[in-house]
This record gives structure tokens, C-alpha cells and sequence, in this order.
């Protein structure tokens, strides 16, 4: 059996009684795009900086091939990092940005005048060898930045919220970038950011932080079609939280009702067994279907009250109020029949299917 | 409106009247003793009746004029050293560090700026008495680095203050030692700061007169106390040529400053 | 609680190990230096006071008992009265017209400004020595012009003291008054005008209100700064007008009374440190300048 890439085991770190991140477990592919998904203050970032070797973890080790990383300092991990703020060196031009690492390791001027060549074709900014950083825009400077940090064939690059100082426009523009870049040079990327669409857009797998723990890692779809809890749920995609009343639980799959609504069977249910007891049903706005009449049985067995219609583009979004108080939002596609004529005030009536909605307990 | 310029109306004149008068004020009398160090008149009547280099001939024939001049740039050149120097280490403890009392140590660092020299001229004046420092190149460097390491670590902490420590994380990402990315990056980018340091440190010293008098010998003073000496004397042209070239070495440092700002922008 | 743990989230928390006592050994040279050199000297002067020649406050019951020396205290809070008051009236308007000025006229101003602070301070004094004197420009300008008819006495008294301290302290409340009007909206102005307020009350109820904490900060700068000056009052002023700083030097070297001289100086210590408190406590900490 071979020995996996990178490993992170039990990795913990606290700030005297404050702990960033507890029993952080992660294996990594090589070649793998991981990306550490979580609200600020969720400890991805920590993770990184641990990885980085500017904070040593409380507990916990960082193995890549099989060997341990913590006692080697920062500049001998031999790892590239993009941070979120702009980091080029000001007073040397590009060219020499991307040849610093080079020169610290003492490669020859031959082999380093082709080197940054090379990556700068590989980042497309031929010809701006000789800007100083502060000629360039902002999404410019970060395309150094990560040919810099790949100038040495780093196995790993870490990569710190890297675009969230950019505009959207731009921040899209680069994310194709970075994932032609990964697929050209197959390098390990970890990719720490806040947004979930850039993490759904870049990566091979999401781990989701919150609160210092790890809730989930997997692909986008398996994130998105089985959150494992409310939070990853909630952080993933859109959704919309009803409250419902459990009536069995039975090899994963619920029983439930809402409000005095029909009984509803068979939703994938997480979470502790709380027959009898009350528990949070998750919709997808998107997979909602909207009806103006109740027609048909169990399907459509929430009535709402619609509180407000907008129009965005390719969609129309309608934001509803259940009976029992709680918000509730509908995605339709833009021209669907059902959105035609609907107003502020209009009773409607919700359907979904029973294996788009999740049930999670306690 | 009475924060633009163009439609102050009548106000405008008068604002304009009120500064020109002030510029006038500050840069005549400098002028003016420019223009009598070439004068002929031992009493320094304006307008001169002709003109004349004679006083600059005394004051490069006199070897105690250009032996002040030589110690005030020795101990401004030490001071200056020093001061970055030290300043340098400690801004970097003041502004990195997260240790208890970070910021009354900054005050303490700070307050020679603050309280009257003449207070630590005597206090120190006193001190050397008793360890032989008084009337020596060392006395006087350690008094005005007292008083020149402020506006150092002014200047350097707030410079380092404004540096993004991501790009020394970067250069030690690189592959850098910590050391070697402090000396190519930090340093680079943080060269106006040591450079105004320098600047700031070096007149200091060079134009300090209070502490000087105090630490001065008969055979080791500074230009200032030379001029403070001959001043109590008399009114000698001497002291216009030497006060013209004193004006003439601040410009030059001011300019200096000025391109080499310039120069770091581009 | 949340961004506390997140280091994306601070700039500059992210810190390797051994880091602090590191941090700490760093500014150990600069702190030793001012201890060694600033601090103790300070103290054991000041010690000096009550311990000679007698144990006990001999030397402050003498100080503050005099006439003598009251009149020094005297002068020298009026003369930087004086100066901090005309430099106000001065420099508010210049400070004034700098902020708004096209740049090309103001950067002349600045230039002359930065001359005029870092021209050797002897220099500028010498300078108004020369003008001041009996038979010097200004004296003879005003004979010529036959407003006068016997020479004014301007030097070797407290009014030439006073104009070349004045000289001297323009640009420390000029520059600092320039930056506090700088960072004024102009809208706020216009607001004022757009609610009917004339030229004179949008100076007297907006302007000067709003640039009040930089002339008071201003100010307090200046006045601290001309208590505790030495060489200007030295040599404009003469021996019969001395003012507090000369009064220290002139106990430790002339009379080597060194428990007068401490004490001497632990009042213009205790003036100064609690104006620079005042002025801490009302506007936070500034910079402050002095020789």
C-alpha cells in the first residue's frame, strides 16, 4: 500500500483558552484541488498558516509522503503560498519577483532567465518582466504571486483567499486561470476561501470548516446532494429550513409532517433519533415546485403566502410565508408557467421530492 | 466655499496677503544673512557697502572653525549610524512583539523628544561629571543619540507599521532564511523610513546646540558651540559665513531627502 | 470570538513560536540606552533637589519663595503666552489658504517652511540678533521711513525674544493646523452656505469650530515647547530677562548650585509633562517637537 501524499492528522491549535482548530483530519491526493471552505474565524486559515510553518499546532502532525513536516521551519518546507493580500516584493520587478526563490536556492542565471520565462507564459504575462509591482492591477500582481510560488515546483501550493480582495468580474476571469494552471501543472493545490461558488468552481474536493472542526469533505454534487449536518447544508447552495414534526426514522430515511400537512415519507434524515420530537427540514429553492392550487395529495402539502417577487435575470426568485411563521424562498427558472401572473399575497402551494430534502436532527 | 480656493472672493486676497507675508517672514532673515556673509561691513550694515569672500577666507583660515565643523560631522555621522541602527531593532520588537508593556515602552522611547532639552543637558551634563564622559566624542554621541533615536523609531516604526508582513511570509515561503528575507525584502521596502530615520538623525545632531554646550571642552566642541561661543562675543561676519554654510548643507540634505523620495516612488 | 482565532481575519497575528521574548530582547539596546542615559540622569538630578545641600524641600520653599525667581516663572509663562497667541493668529490663516491653495503656490510655501524648521536654529537667531539690533535693518527701515527718532530697543529684551521665538515656533503650528484643515470636507462648507449661513458665520460656527481641536493641540505644542526654551531667550533675550531654562543652566554652571538647578527643573518638568498629559488626554497622542 502506498503511502498516502499529504496527511493531516488530529492537527489542533489554541490561542491560550481560545482553540482555532481541534482534530482536523485530511488526506490529499497529489495533484488534488482541496479546497478549506468555512466562514471567517472557522480555522481554515490556520490550518493553512500551520501548514505554512507560521504556527506550530498544539497538537496533531503534517506528513507529506510520509514524513513529518513540523520541525522543518518555514523556508525549507519547500511549499508555494499565494496570500490574500497583494505580497510581491515592491522594489524588484516581476521578472525578479519570480526569480527570488530561484536565487535563494542558488540556481544558475541561465536556468533562472528560463525559468521565469516559462512561468510567465505559464501565468500569460509575457513581456511584463520589467513592470514593478505597482504598474500592475491587482489581478495581475496575484498571477505573479502564484507564478512566483510555483517558480520551484513546490509539491504543495497553498493558496490564502487569493482573490477576495478583486472584483467579481475579475475574480472569475482568474479562477479559470488557476484551474488551467492546476491542469497544466498538476501541482496539489489547498485553497482556502469563504465563498462557496468559487470553492464549488475550482475544486476536486470541499472540506468545510466551522467553529474549528471539519463537519465534511467531498466532492461539490456529494456536498450539495448529502450535507451531512444543517450547517453544511446551509453553506452549500441555497436552502430554505422548515420546521417539521418527525414521525419515525427508519435506516436513514424520515417520516414527517408540516404543520397540519399530509405525512411525507421517505427524506434522507442525519442526525439522532428524534421520533415524536420536532427537527429541521432542509428544501433546495431550486428544486421546489410552485403551484397556484393545491392539486394532487402529499406532494404539495405546504401552502405559503407569497411576500415578495424579484426578477433576477435568468430567474425569478419568490419569497414565501408559511403558516408557521418561517421564510421560505422559490427559485424558477425565468418564463416558467407557474411565476406567470403571480403577485404579492397570492396563496401558493410548495412540492418537492422526498429525496431532494434533508432532515437534520438535534 | 471657504474651502475653495477659487471662490473665497475678496477673502482669497486677504489669505494670500497674510501667507506671503509669513513666507517673507520665515525666508528673509535666512537670506539676509546670506547676503551680509558676503558683505564688506565688520558691523554688518545692510546694504553692504561692497562685497567681499573675506569672512569665508577666515573662517577656513581659522583650523578651530574647521575643526568644529569637522567633530559636528564625526558625531552627526556616529549618531546617525547608531540610530538607525538601534532604532531598526527596536521598531522591530515595537511593532512584531505582543509582549505586556509594548506600549509605554514606545512612550518611553518617545519622551526625550518631548521634554525640554536643557533638563537632560544638565541631568546628563551632571551623569558625565561623575563618569568622565563630559568634553569626549563618545559623551557627545551618546547625548544626541538620546535625542535623535526618537524621531528614528518614529520614523521606522511607522514605516514598518505600513510594510504587509505577508511579504517577509512570502519571501520565507520562497525559500528565504527569515534573516535573509528580512535583509532583501523588509528592508528594501521599508527604505524610506530608515532613509528619513538617517536624515532626520543627522541634523539633529548636527544642529543640536543645548546639549552640546553642555558637553563641550575647549578643545572638543561642535560647529554650533562654536557659533554659540563667538555669538556671546560679538556679532562677527564669521558667523554669517559659517550660519551660510550650514543653510547650504541643510538644502543639500533637503534635496537629497527630496530626490531620493522621488526616486523610491518611480 | 469568531475572528479571533481566524488569522485571515487580523493583519500581522500570524506569529511564529519564540517570537515574543524575541520581540522583547529587540528593543533591549534602546531601552538600556534610555534608561542608562535619560532616565537615571533625570532622576538623580532631580533627587539633587531635595538632598542638597540639606535633606528637604529648602531648595523649593527658596524657588518659589522669591520675587526674583518669580519674575523668571513670570516671563517666561508670559512670553510663551505671547508667542503661542501670535503664532495662532498667524498660522491659522496660512495653514488655511495652504490647504486650499493651487499646489504650485503651496509647495513654495512648504519649501520655505522646511528651510525655515531646518535651518540651524542658531543661524535663525544669530539672524535676529543682526536685524534687532540699535543700528540693524529694521531700526534703521523705520528711522529712514521717520516714524521713529531714537533707535526702538528690540534686542536684550522680552519683545525680541518674543519675535524670534515666534520665528521659530510658525511652523510647528502651521504644519499640524494644515493637516486638521486638510481633513475637512469642503461639502461641509458648501452644506453651510447651501443653509444660508453667510462667509463670517460659516468661518466663526463651522470652520473654526472644526479645525478647533488642531488649534488647541496646536497650540499646547507651542507653549510647551517655548517654556522649556533655551538658546533663543539666551541670546535675544540678555541677562536681565531671563526665563526658566536659562535659569537651570545658569545654577548648574555659573552658581554650580546643583539642588536649585534640580529643582528648577523638576518645575519645568512637571509644567511641561502635565500639559503634554492635557494634551494626550484631549486628543490622543501627537507628535511633539522640541530643543
Amino acid at each position: 500500500m502506498t503511502e498516502p501524499f499529504l496527511q493531516i492528522r488530529g492537527l489542533r491549535k489554541d490561542y491560550g483558552i481560545v482553540t482555532a482548530v481541534s482534530d482536523v483530519n485530511i488526506t490529499v491526493e497529489r495533484g488534488e484541488f482541496m479546497t478549506f471552505l468555512g466562514p471567517s474565524g472557522s480555522g481554515k486559515s490556520t490550518t493553512l498558516y500551520i501548514l505554512a510553518g507560521f504556527e506550530n499546532p498544539t497538537a496533531g502532525d503534517i506528513l507529506l509522503n510520509g514524513e513529518s513536516l513540523i520541525s522543518t521551519p518555514s523556508h525549507k518546507r519547500n511549499i508555494g503560498m499565494v496570500f490574500q493580500r497583494y505580497t510581491l516584493f515592491p522594489h524588484l520587478s516581476v521578472g525578479e519577483n519570480i526569480a527570488f526563490p530561484l536565487k535563494v536556492r542558488r540556481w544558475g542565471k541561465a536556468a533562472i532567465d528560463a525559468k521565469v520565462k516559462q512561468m510567465l507564459g505559464l501565468v500569460r504575462l509575457e513581456g511584463f518582466e520589467d513592470r514593478k509591482p505597482a504598474q500592475m492591477s491587482g489581478g495581475q500582481q496575484q498571477r505573479v504571486a502564484l507564478a512566483r510560488a510555483l517558480a520551484y515546483d513546490p509539491p504543495v501550493l497553498l493558496m490564502d483567499e487569493p482573490l477576495s480582495a478583486l472584483d467579481k468580474k475579475l475574480r472569475e476571469e482568474i479562477q479559470h486561470e488557476i484551474r488551467r494552471i492546476h491542469q497544466e501543472t498538476e501541482v496539489t493545490i489547498l485553497y482556502v476561501t469563504h465563498d462557496q461558488e468559487e470553492a464549488l468552481r475550482l475544486s476536486d474536493r470541499i472540506a468545510v470548516f466551522s467553529k474549528g472542526v471539519i463537519d465534511q469533505i467531498g466532492t461539490g454534487p456529494e456536498l450539495y446532494a448529502n450535507p451531512s449536518n444543517r450547517f453544511v447544508a446551509s453553506f452549500i447552495g441555497d436552502s430554505d429550513f422548515v420546521t417539521c414534526k418527525i414521525i419515525s426514522m427508519r435506516d436513514g430515511r424520515a417520516a414527517l409532517s408540516i404543520g397540519s400537512g399530509p405525512v411525507i415519507h421517505g427524506v434522507p434524515v442525519h442526525g439522532k433519533n428524534v421520533e415524536g420530537g420536532m427537527a429541521a427540514l432542509m428544501l433546495r429553492p431550486e428544486r421546489l415546485s410552485l403551484s397556484r392550487a393545491a392539486v394532487g395529495e402529499g406532494a404539495f402539502g405546504l401552502s405559503a403566502k407569497v411576500t415578495d417577487i424579484t426578477f433576477l435575470g435568468s430567474n425569478i426568485h419568490v419569497a414565501a410565508l408559511a403558516p408557521s411563521g418561517e421564510t421560505l424562498s422559490v427559485r424558477l427558472p425565468f418564463g416558467h408557467e407557474a411565476a406567470a401572473g403571480l403577485s404579492r399575497g397570492d396563496t401558493i402551494f410548495l412540492g418537492f421530492d422526498p429525496e431532494s430534502a434533508h432532515v437534520f436532527c438535534g | 466655499m471657504l474651502l475653495n480656493f477659487e471662490r473665497l472672493g475678496a477673502w482669497k486676497w486677504i489669505l494670500l496677503v497674510i501667507t506671503g507675508l509669513t513666507a517673507a517672514f520665515l525666508i528673509l532673515p535666512i537670506l539676509f544673512i546670506a547676503a551680509l556673509s558676503f558683505g564688506s561691513s565688520q558691523w554688518l550694515i545692510f546694504p553692504p557697502p561692497s562685497w567681499t569672500l573675506q569672512w569665508y577666507t577666515a573662517f577656513f583660515a581659522d583650523p578651530r572653525w574647521l575643526e568644529a565643523a569637522w567633530t559636528s560631522f564625526r558625531i552627526a555621522v556616529m549618531v546617525t549610524v547608531l540610530s538607525v541602527l538601534i532604532g531598526l531593532v527596536a521598531s522591530f520588537g515595537l511593532v512584531r512583539g505582543r509582549f505586556i508593556g509594548k506600549e509605554a515602552l514606545r512612550a518611553l522611547f518617545l519622551t526625550p523628544m518631548i521634554l525640554p532639552v536643557v533638563v537632560l543637558a544638565v541631568a546628563l551634563y551632571a551623569f558625565f561629571l561623575r563618569i568622565g564622559l563630559n568634553g569626549t566624542t563618545t559623551g557627545f554621541v551618546i547625548a544626541h543619540l538620546v535625542v535623535a533615536l526618537p524621531f528614528s523609531i518614529l520614523s521606522i516604526t511607522n514605516a514598518l507599521e505600513g510594510f504587509e508582513k505577508s511579504i517577509e511570509d512570502a519571501a520565507v515561503l520562497c525559500g528565504a532564511h527569515p534573516l535573509e528575507a528580512k535583509i532583501r525584502v523588509t528592508l528594501p521596502a521599508i527604505s524610506h523610513g530608515l532613509f528619513s530615520a538617517a536624515i532626520f538623525s543627522f541634523l539633529t545632531s548636527w544642529d543640536e546646540v543645548v546639549l552640546a554646550i553642555f558637553m563641550a571642552s575647549p578643545t572638543l566642541q561642535t560647529l554650533p558651540v562654536k557659533i554659540w561661543t563667538t555669538l556671546r562675543q560679538d556679532l562677527t561676519p564669521v558667523i554669517a559665513a559659517a550660519s551660510t554654510l550650514l543653510v547650504i548643507v541643510t538644502i543639500a540634505l533637503m534635496l537629497l531627502a527630496a530626490l531620493v523620495r522621488k526616486g523610491l516612488k518611480s | 470570538m469568531a475572528t479571533l482565532t481566524d488569522p485571515s481575519g487580523i493583519a500581522g497575528t500570524v506569529k511564529p513560536r519564540i517570537v515574543r521574548q524575541y520581540n522583547f530582547a529587540q528593543t533591549m539596546p534602546a531601552l538600556v540606552l534610555i534608561l542608562v542615559f535619560f532616565v537615571l540622569p533625570v532622576f538623580a538630578l532631580l533627587l539633587r533637589s531635595v538632598l542638597e545641600p540639606q535633606p528637604g524641600f529648602g531648595n523649593y520653599a527658596e524657588l518659589l519663595g522669591s520675587t526674583t525667581y518669580l519674575k523668571i516663572f513670570l516671563n517666561t509663562f508670559v512670553v510663551s503666552a505671547l508667542v503661542t497667541a501670535v503664532s495662532l493668529a498667524i498660522g491659522f490663516p496660512v495653514a488655511w489658504a495652504l490647504a486650499i491653495m493651487p499646489s504650485r503656490l503651496s509647495s513654495v510655501v512648504f519649501a520655505i517652511l522646511l528651510l525655515s524648521m531646518w535651518t540651524n536654529l542658531l543661524t535663525r537667531t544669530y539672524a535676529w540678533m543682526v536685524l534687532l539690533q540699535r543700528t540693524g535693518v529694521i531700526n534703521k527701515s523705520l528711522m529712514g521711513l521717520g516714524l521713529i527718532d531714537e533707535p526702538l530697543p528690540l534686542v536684550n529684551n522680552l519683545v525680541g525674544v518674543t519675535i524670534g521665538m515666534t520665528y521659530i515656533m510658525l511652523p510647528f503650528i502651521i504644519l499640524p493646523l494644515y493637516g486638521v484643515i486638510r481633513r475637512i470636507d469642503p461639502a461641509i462648507l458648501q452644506a453651510a452656505a447651501l443653509c444660508g449661513a453667510t462667509r463670517w458665520q460659516a468661518l466663526t460656527r463651522i470652520l473654526i469650530p472644526l479645525a478647533a481641536p488642531g488649534m488647541v493641540s496646536g497650540a499646547l505644542m507651542v507653549f510647551v515647547m517655548s517654556l522649556g526654551y533655551f538658546v533663543t531667550p539666551a541670546l535675544l533675550g540678555g541677562t536681565a530677562n531671563m526665563m526658566l531654562a536659562e535659569l537651570i543652566a545658569q545654577f548648574v554652571q555659573s552658581l554650580v548650585n546643583w539642588g536649585m538647578g534640580g529643582a528648577a527643573a523638576l518645575v519645568l518638568l512637571v509644567v511641561t509633562l502635565t500639559l503634554y498629559a492635557l494634551q494626550l488626554r484631549l486628543f490622543g497622542p501627537a507628535r511633539m517637537g522640541g530643543r
